[in-house]
Parts: C-alpha cells; structure tokens; sequence
C-alpha cells in the first residue's frame, strides 16, 4: 500500500472513531450538562423558600401539622413541605418517580432537605420532571452527527489534497531515481524540487549512494581491466622466454618435458587473464552489435570448432532450429563465446555416449533457445552460484576448467540482454534456457 | 630479411631478436619511440614490429613515420592493451597485421611469412611429402591424382603450421593456441591436439602412410621436411 493511501486511510478512520465516540457521549454529555443546570436552580429556590420561612415564619405554608404541597399544572414542576420525625435527615439531589393523587406517576429530578424550625423537623422536596431534558438530547445528537460528518469529509478531502502536494517529491524520487533504473548503470543526477528538508536529505542521499556504487563498479572493472592488461607483458616475456629455450639444441628431452609443463601453467595463466579481460572489456561495453548472421550458421560453426571433444566422448549432438531464424544487433565473436561455452560445459559435464540438443521455439515476442544435455547435472544448492566468477562446484573429469566459463557467458548474456534460465537435476542432465528478446532475432 | 623490432621490454625484445635471429631475420633493437623514429628514418627494413605501449612515444605516430618515409616496410602491432579500437585504428593507418600479447612467437613468424607470400605473390605454394601434394595456397591436399578432401578445415591449419614451422618440435600448447587461439576458452586442455592429429593420419592412411607426420614422445609433432 502506497504512503498516501495509508495516511488517508488512516486519517479518516481515526477521525471516525473520535466522531462517533462524541455522537454516543452526546446524551451522557446532555444529561450532565442539564442535570448540573437544573441542580442549581433546585438549590437556588431550596434557599429562596428558606428566606421566605425565616422571615415570614414556617406557618405561611403549614398551618394545622397539614403538609403543603404545589405543582404547575402540567406538573413539571412540584414542591411540597411537610414535618417528619424528628431524627430523619436528609440533604441531597437525585431522581426518583413520585406518583400524584391523579395516578401519574413522573420521573423527577428532586431536591430533599431537611430543617428544623422550633423543634419540629421539616422535609421540603423541590422537583423539576426530567422527561423534557431526555427529549431534546436524541435530535442533538443527530444534528451533531451530521456536522461532524461534513466536516469529516471536508477535512478528509483537504488531507487528501495536501498529502499529495507534500508527497509528490517522495514520488518523484522514487519513480525517477528508483523505479526501472537498470543496475549499476544510473541516470544522471536531477535534483527534486521540494521545501520539506527530509526529501531533500533522502534525495541527496540516493544519489550519493548511486555514486558511489557506481564509482566502485567503475573501480572494480578499471582495476581488473588494468591488472589484465598489465599482466600481458610478463606473461608475453616468459612465453617467448620458454618458446626460445624449447628450440634450443643442446637442451635434453628431460628438460624439454619439464619447459612443456611450464608452458602449460602459462598457458593456465594466459586463459585466466584473457577471460577476465574479456569480460571486463564487455561489461565496459567495448563491443559493437552490429552483426547478423544465421542462427544455423552460428551454431554450426560451434561446431566444427567443437566437433573434436564430442567425438572424443562419443556424445551425439543434435540441433533442431529453424533455419529462417536470423540474429540481428549482435556481436557474432561474443555470440559464438557464448553458445561455444555452453556447449563445451556441455560436453565437459556429460558422460561418455551422452547427448546433446539444442531446440528452438518462439512464444509471443520472444525467441527461446534451449541446450540440453543428459549429463551429471548440478546440485540445487549449487545452481545459484553457478554464475559467480572461480566457483566450481561440478568436478569435471579432466580438472582443467577455472570457473570463468558461466561468467563469460553471463556477460555476453547481459551484454545483449538475454536471459538465461537453468534448471537442473543431479546425474540427470541440464536445461540452459536462452531467451532473446524480438530485437535480436528476426524470421527470414 | 631486415627486421626492426620497436620493444621498450627489454626482455621480450631480447627473446624476438633471438626467435627472429634463428629463422635467419637481421634484426634491429629499439627499446624507446625516439631512437626507433631515427632507425625508421636512417634504414631501409621489410618488417617494423611496433610496440605501442612506449613509455615516450605514441606507437601510432611510429607507424605514420614509417608508412611516410618508406612504403616497403611491412608493420604489425604488437601490443598489450587489445581494445578493438586499437586494432582498427592500427590497421586503418596501414598497418600490416596485428598481434595482442601474450602471442606466441610461432604466430609471430606464421604472420611474417603470410606477409611477404601476400608481397611477393606467391601462387605456387606446394609442397610434397611422401607422395602427398599440399597446396598451402588454395588449402588442398592430393595423392596423385586423388584430392583428399576429407580434411577438414582444422585439420588442415594444423598440417599448414607444422609445414610453416618444418623440422621443429611444436607442442600441444603451441598449436592448440595456433588453432582454438579466437575462441576464448575456459579450459586449457590442449589434449584434443592428439585427437586431431589422429584423425589426420586416418584419413591420409587410407592413401598412404604419413611417415613424415612425426610424434616426438612427450613433447609435440613435427613435420620432417629435408631441404
């Protein structure tokens, strides 16, 4: 869920929340409010009748030990005075129900106190009928409702509106600097325009951090491309060097052996560096595409490049691809490294008598290659490795690869932005899937 | 043959001279741009072999120097740095060929001796061997009348380079790298040399026996040619 989403969603839950709590408080609220205005003005009038019986005496409402009693004629209101035993006391505010001679019987707010005037003990109660305050408090609480909820609304819109004029940096950021960008190869720094510091540090910080990757990636590949290149003459030196010596008369064939194995552990060395040149050279995108060739053609030409180390392992081999089919945009050297490494791991990981197939199909806009082989296999836990640079994980039967084969052919692959599928089964065979989009192949 | 080599590696210039020297080259040593740019324009030579990693001098501006001075010579490039634009710039300023160190010294003298067949237009380029005709220049082999055309192409590189370098011992290494030297490899078994040279002496049996294909045990082929 996007940030603006959350905190709308979450603005207008939490304002709900609080406007209905207050709707349901409302009646509580009411009650409160009434019942402490009411209270007063019972108390109020409790002390305007006090005045009146001290001034004027207790006999202006009681005459004859007969209780008094007064009420308005729809009876929200009554009072009465009457004199009760001499120890009851009672000073207090609450509800009760009194019943009249009428038979009615209403909910009262009363006031009952207790007073004593010559050594007689009265009870005055005040009531005021509460009925009339419960009824207004259910169209207040509806009127408060409906406010609320528009202004709800109006604030949610206005949420809505100014999140999305503070966040639109966040979204630039995140669409131009983030999203789509191809790794480690960033476009070029365009400052976001915006007043809130924290885009403004995030911004900056991104794009530090791209730098510096990036500047890394350029060291990395500078270095190896320079420590190849440096390593050339020495090699070149003591290749030339052993090259002489072997063509030496006087030296004996003991000797010559021992310059042989030289020469191979040179030749170890010349391999290693060569390949890491080359892959340096593609990821620095030194190669043209600009080739087209026969997809058949290429593939026949691996070959006879080829052809020696399947006869030798007696590995039938197999190519079924459609003889239209036409690589354009390519460099056809690193073409022919790829697909030469493929199959030489091909054969180098299969067994005596084993096969190999190389199948071709097209789905929607794209072109798949496969090749596969019915040979050791990798182990799942190896297969996500198998691209890194000198990990071996398949020991090969004649110990002389260096692990620099997948990575080449990863390379290329990324190179012409082709994606590369493997599956896998351990002693049962490999699937390099290659799929390349419509710009590299065209039907003839 | 007058030969300049243009090195600022001491060493592997010392090596060429020696290589070069003993397939009967007379050679020249520069180890620097400025002393080589008054060679080039004091001697007469047929090959100039030009470094372009000198230290004082753009190995380039040498080939300018020497293409304005005296056409004859034959240039290559020898060079560490192998970035495709070199070699094309190399070639576009004339150069003859173009070699990218490592190379082996072998391929070296297979280039020179494919320059001055191109110079000096060699057309009849056959050789015979124990009855076997081969034709170096339309890469053909015949018995007689019969043309041996079971050969492939591989298989004829590798008779061609034994021929180029007759009575010497090549090994495995040297002409793996002659032949697989474009494909860049992750291995580095050179073991299908003897599956090649096997297949070689199988399709020449059924004519006659190869006798002057020799397997000198432990060290490489050879192909014995007396003069």
């Amino acid at each position: 869920m996007r940030l603006r989403t959350k905190l709308t969603l979450f603005n207008a839950i939490s304002k709900l929340v609080i406007v209905v709590l207050f709707v349901l408080l409302v009646p509580v609220l009411i009650r409160n409010i009434s019942s402490n205005y009411v209270d007063s003005k019972l108390i109020k009038q409790k002390n305007k009748l006090l005045q009146i019986v001290k001034s004027r005496g207790i006999e202006t409402y009681i005459e004859n030990g007969e209780g008094y009693g007064s009420y308005l004629p729809l009876k929200e209101e009554y009072i009465s005075l009457e004199d009760v035993d001499p120890n009851y006391f009672s000073d207090t505010i609450k509800r009760g129900k009194r019943s009249f001679s009428e038979g009615d019987t209403l909910e009262y707010r009363i006031l009952s106190h207790t007073f004593k005037v010559k050594n007689k003990n009265y009870l005055l109660e005040i009531g005021k009928s509460v009925d009339t305050l419960d009824e207004t408090s259910i169209p207040l609480q509806n009127i408060a409702f409906q406010v609320l909820l528009g202004m709800i609304l109006l604030t949610i819109l206005a949420d809505q509106f100014y999140s999305n004029y503070v966040l639109k940096p966040l979204r630039l950021i995140i669409k131009t600097k983030l999203v789509g960008q191809k790794f480690p190869n960033f476009s070029s720094y365009r400052k976001v325009q915006t007043t809130t510091t924290d885009f403004e540090y995030l911004d900056i910080s991104i794009h530090k951090m791209v730098e510096t990757i990036a500047d890394k990636f350029q060291k990395e590949r500078e270095f190896i491309s320079n420590a190849s290149h440096e390593l050339m003459t020495p090699i070149s030196i003591l290749q030339s060097k052993i090259e002489n010596m072997f063509e030496e008369e006087d030296i004996s064939d003991e000797l010559k052996g021992r310059l042989i194995e030289m020469q191979k552990i040179l030749n170890r060395l010349k391999s290693i560096t060569k390949t890491l040149l080359l892959i340096s050279q593609i990821e620095n995108e030194q190669f043209l595409k600009e080739d087209k060739v026969s997809v058949f053609d290429l593939l026949q030409d691996v070959y006879d490049e080829i052809s020696i180390r399947l006869q030798d392992k007696n590995i039938s081999y197999d190519i079924d691809v459609p003889n239209n089919w036409q690589f354009i945009n390519v460099n056809k050297f690193l073409l022919f490294n790829l697909f030469f490494n493929l199959i030489n791991n091909a054969i180098k990981y299969n067994n005596e008598g084993g096969y190999i197939k190389i199948t071709a199909t097209a789905s929607h806009d794209k072109f798949i290659i496969n090749i596969t082989d019915n040979g050791i296999g990798i182990t799942a836990e190896a297969l996500p490795f198998i691209f890194n640079r000198f990990k071996k994980f398949r020991q090969s039967l004649q110990q002389d690869s260096f692990g620099l084969g997948l990575p080449i052919v990863k390379s290329i692959a990324a190179f012409h932005d082709i994606e590369i599928e493997v599956t896998s089964e351990k002693d049962k065979g490999s699937t390099f899937k290659l799929i390349f989009p419509a710009t590299l192949i065209v039907v003839a | 043959m007058n030969v300049l080599i243009i090195e600022d590696e001491k060493a592997l210039a010392q090596e060429l001279e020696i290589f070069l020297t003993n397939y009967n080259y007379i050679c020249d040593v520069c180890f620097d741009g400025v002393s080589a740019s008054e060679k080039i324009a004091v001697n007469l030579y047929d090959f100039i072999l030009i470094d372009l990693g000198l230290p004082d001098y753009e190995g380039l501006d040498l080939l300018k120097e020497a293409k304005k001075m005296d056409s004859e010579a034959a240039c290559i490039i020898l060079t560490a740095r192998a970035e495709i634009t070199d070699r094309i710039k190399g070639l576009d300023l004339g150069a003859d060929d173009y070699l990218s160190k490592p190379f082996s010294l072998l391929e070296l003298q297979s280039r020179m001796q494919a320059i001055i067949r191109r110079k000096f237009g060699v057309k009849n380029n056959i050789i015979e061997l124990g009855g076997f005709l081969i034709d170096l220049t339309n890469r053909t082999i015949s018995y007689y009348n019969d043309v041996v055309n079971t050969i492939t192409k591989k298989e004829f590189d590798l008779i061609a380079y034994l021929i180029l370098h007759k009575n010497r011992t090549l090994t495995r290494m040297q002409l793996s790298e002659h032949i697989w030297g474009s494909v860049v490899n992750n291995d580095y078994d050179s073991n299908y040399i003897d599956a090649h040279i096997k297949n070689i002496r199988k399709k020449l049996n059924a004519f006659a026996p190869p006798d002057w294909l020799e397997t000198v045990r432990g060290l490489g082929y050879k192909i014995k040619i007396n003069a």
